[in-house]
């Protein structure tokens, strides 16, 4: 009898945990969202879909998810092909190969706190290294965390710098089980460098591709140290990203109902996103070539 | 005989802690400096004297930081004992129901004599609905700053428009005229800017210039909001010139960084709290002048900073043991060390008496304007859900300074949507 329940009761202290820190609070979270919980009416009072609807007409609300899409497509993109093309770069070159990975992956084990202190001097209008640079070369000089035309953008950009070595590394690992076969094959029909890796290199890592993809974006989704410690969202709403919205929501203004209908709505736009890019270049994949 | 050591050592610990009272005490740090080590320092020198208090302080990040803490900490439950915020969540902390009022404490240490020790002006941010809820403890005024040798490198230009290069501007009509002379170009780039007008907490410095012309923000009750008055239209004109127009003001420095900009001589005038000077006066290479704000209609500045609060559902010994832990910190002796550490007033009146702040006065008498500007100081605004409010001012202080709302737009929006708020708690 036992013998037919004993991988359940295996999966049992996984279960607990499961549904304690995840199904639980999620859940719990869905149901806040249905109510008025803030820091007037302090306690849970029911009013059906007004959290949603308030969201809708809330301005700031889009202005947030508008950053979020903006911060997803330009740290996704660019941190995909330059990874790969990284990739394919130490790949193809023969001394130093362990040099040029640790330069590149040592943003990633930085803590994101540390990273973000540096950055914030870096950044320093008038103080920061990166404009004393551009002031030598008589570029103007941006005031890219105090101004909101540049607020996003300077977190992008410590993005990109902070994650690229950590998918370099995963296209690393991808493009070893590419038969080197294939790219003598190449060769031998002439193939430029760049049509080399657009027909070979890059079909054959899709696998990666998709990983990396979908990481990203769910990545993208779940800024908030760098905005926390950096911009606080700011100036106004300018670098303010759905997750960021949502803790000033909670713990700033005390405003639970929303803060929960807020996160239900960030969950339903995760998994409607995850579950398109598999749908549409799940099949795209190639795998296994051995 | 290891696990009869082990059990006895437990045990004398459990009695040990049954004894003592443990605080614990959230505190921010709302200016530049490394003032956490102060306060540590400060702790313990208080458990060192009391044996049966040990104060644990819990260095929470800036006010707002701070604030949220003590929010998450109080509504799951959990709350501190003692702590450190600011003044304008007075009504926020009471519509919570976090803390206790101090009344009873005040009439055992003999009433009004007792509060006779702080500086009025201070104690106008502690009474809400005829009760008193809050000791002072990190308290300053904004004051102005400026740099005494490039003025006197720009003597000849200011003495040829009458304006006298050893003295600070003392209205707004010169605060403008300096702020052109002092601004140093090359081509379009700035050198030096003649006037930080810093982000971060500009609704406190818009306070205060709505003050200088002779009107308010929010009334005492915290009714009604005043941001569509002819006056703060003026101000937000006045800053919007200074920024976009005359160009000698930069648009939002970062709060920490304006300090440290001015002293590195990038600015020759600046509008900061009077916490800044410990930083500015370590650092500056140059001789630091502090005056009182330019004034316009009349001298005018909001006060600022910390109270202390005692927090509500914690035990009546530990809130025994608070009250003793603030009447302790905000001593003679040691809100004087805090003043000169700090560079905030001291609020305790006495303590300009004490020996070290004589002596210090001797070397830094820049010390003493944030205390002398008392006199023409109005409470800082409060009102439930201040840190709502805040970032509303904040937004659109900060869109007017980055030209892209006019003045008009930003008090027009500050109005409507702080007065909806106001009219919540009616």
């Amino acid at each position: 009898m036992v013998r037919k329940y004993k991988p359940f009761l295996f999966l049992l202290p996984s279960l607990v945990f499961l549904i304690l820190f995840t199904y639980f609070p999620i859940s719990y979270s869905l149901f806040y969202s249905f109510h008025e919980y803030n820091m007037y009416t302090r306690k849970p009072i029911f009013c059906g879909l007004k959290n949603y609807i308030n969201m809708l007409h809330d301005s700031i609300f889009w202005q947030v998810v508008f950053n979020n899409v903006i911060y997803g497509v330009f740290t996704i993109f660019p941190t995909m092909f330059m990874a790969l093309f990284l990739a394919i770069l130490i790949d193809e070159v023969s001394k130093f190969k362990t040099f040029y990975q640790m330069g590149i992956f040592y943003p990633t084990i930085i803590p994101m706190t540390a990273a973000a202190m540096v950055w914030m001097f870096m950044y320093d209008p008038s103080l920061g290294i990166i404009n004393k640079f551009l002031g030598l070369l008589h570029l103007p000089q941006p005031g890219w965390l105090g101004d909101s035309k540049t607020s996003l953008l300077s977190l992008i950009i410590m993005a990109i710098w902070k994650n690229l070595g950590y998918y370099m590394l995963l296209y690393l690992a991808g493009l070893q089980l590419i038969p080197r076969e294939l790219y003598e094959a190449a060769d031998i029909e002439g193939a430029n460098w760049f049509r080399k890796h657009y027909h070979v290199t890059f079909p054959l890592v899709s696998p990666t591709t998709l990983f990396v993809f979908i990481v990203s974006i769910i990545q993208s989704f779940k800024v908030f140290t760098q905005v926390y410690l950096m911009t606080q969202g700011g100036p106004g709403y300018s670098s303010s990203v759905l997750v960021f919205y949502i803790y000033e929501n909670a713990f700033r203004y005390w405003d639970i109902g929303m803060a929960s209908a807020l996160t239900s709505v960030m969950i339903l736009v995760l998994l409607f996103l995850v579950l398109l890019v598999f749908g549409v270049f799940g099949k795209r994949v190639t795998y296994s070539l051995i | 005989m290891r696990k009869f050591f082990i059990l006895l050592s437990l045990l004398l610990v459990v009695l040990v802690i049954g004894k003592v009272i443990n605080l614990k005490f959230f505190y921010p740090v709302g200016v530049a400096g490394p003032l956490a080590r102060v306060i540590d320092k400060m702790v313990e020198e208080f458990n060192k004297t009391h044996p049966n208090i040990k104060v644990e302080p819990v260095y929470c990040g800036n006010y707002d930081q701070t604030m949220q803490k003590v929010q998450t900490a109080v509504l799951s439950g959990n709350p501190p004992d003692v702590a450190v915020i600011e003044i304008s969540e007075l009504y926020t902390l009471i519509n919570m129901d976090a803390i206790i009022p101090l009344d009873e404490y005040i009439e055992k240490e003999g009433g009004e004599e007792f509060l006779k020790q702080y500086y009025e002006a201070f104690l106008g941010n502690s009474y809400a609905k005829g009760k008193i809820w809050a000791i002072p403890f990190q308290r300053s005024t904004i004051v102005f700053y400026w740099n005494k040798d490039l003025f006197r490198k720009h003597a000849k230009e200011l003495e040829a428009v009458g304006l006298d290069p050893n003295r600070a501007p003392r209205t707004w009509y010169e605060l403008v005229k300096y702020a052109q002379i002092l601004t140093e170009r090359e081509g379009d780039e700035v050198l030096v800017h003649g006037l930080i007008l810093p982000g971060g907490w500009n609704d406190w410095i818009f306070e205060a210039f709505v003050y200088q012309n002779g009107s308010y923000l929010i009334s005492r009750d915290a009714k009604k909001a005043n941001y569509n008055s002819l006056e703060a239209l003026e101000v937000l004109q006045l800053w919007h010139e200074l920024t976009n127009v005359y160009k000698v003001n930069p648009p939002l420095r970062p709060w920490n960084t304006t300090p440290v900009d001015f002293a590195a001589g990038k600015a020759a005038m600046m509008y900061y709290s009077t916490g800044g000077l410990p930083l500015i006066l370590k650092t500056a290479n140059f001789e630091v002048g502090v005056s009182f704000l330019p004034m316009h209609v009349q001298y005018g500045t909001p006060v600022g900073g910390g109270n202390f609060f005692i927090f509500k559902n914690i035990p009546k010994e530990h809130q025994d043991a608070a009250w003793e832990f603030i009447k302790w910190m905000t001593s003679p002796y040691w809100a004087a060390y805090w003043s000169i550490q700090s560079g905030y007033v001291c609020v305790n009146k006495k303590g300009y008496e004490e020996e070290i702040m004589k002596e210090h006065l001797k070397k830094y008498p820049q010390y003493l304007v944030a205390r002398d500007q008392l006199k023409f100081a109005y409470p800082k605004i409060m009102a439930p859900e201040f840190q709502r409010i805040r970032k509303i001012m904040v937004t659109n202080l900060d869109a007017v300074m980055l030209g892209q709302k006019t003045p008009k737009e930003a008090v027009e929006t500050m109005q409507r949507e702080i007065q909806a708020i106001l009219d919540r708690y009616k």
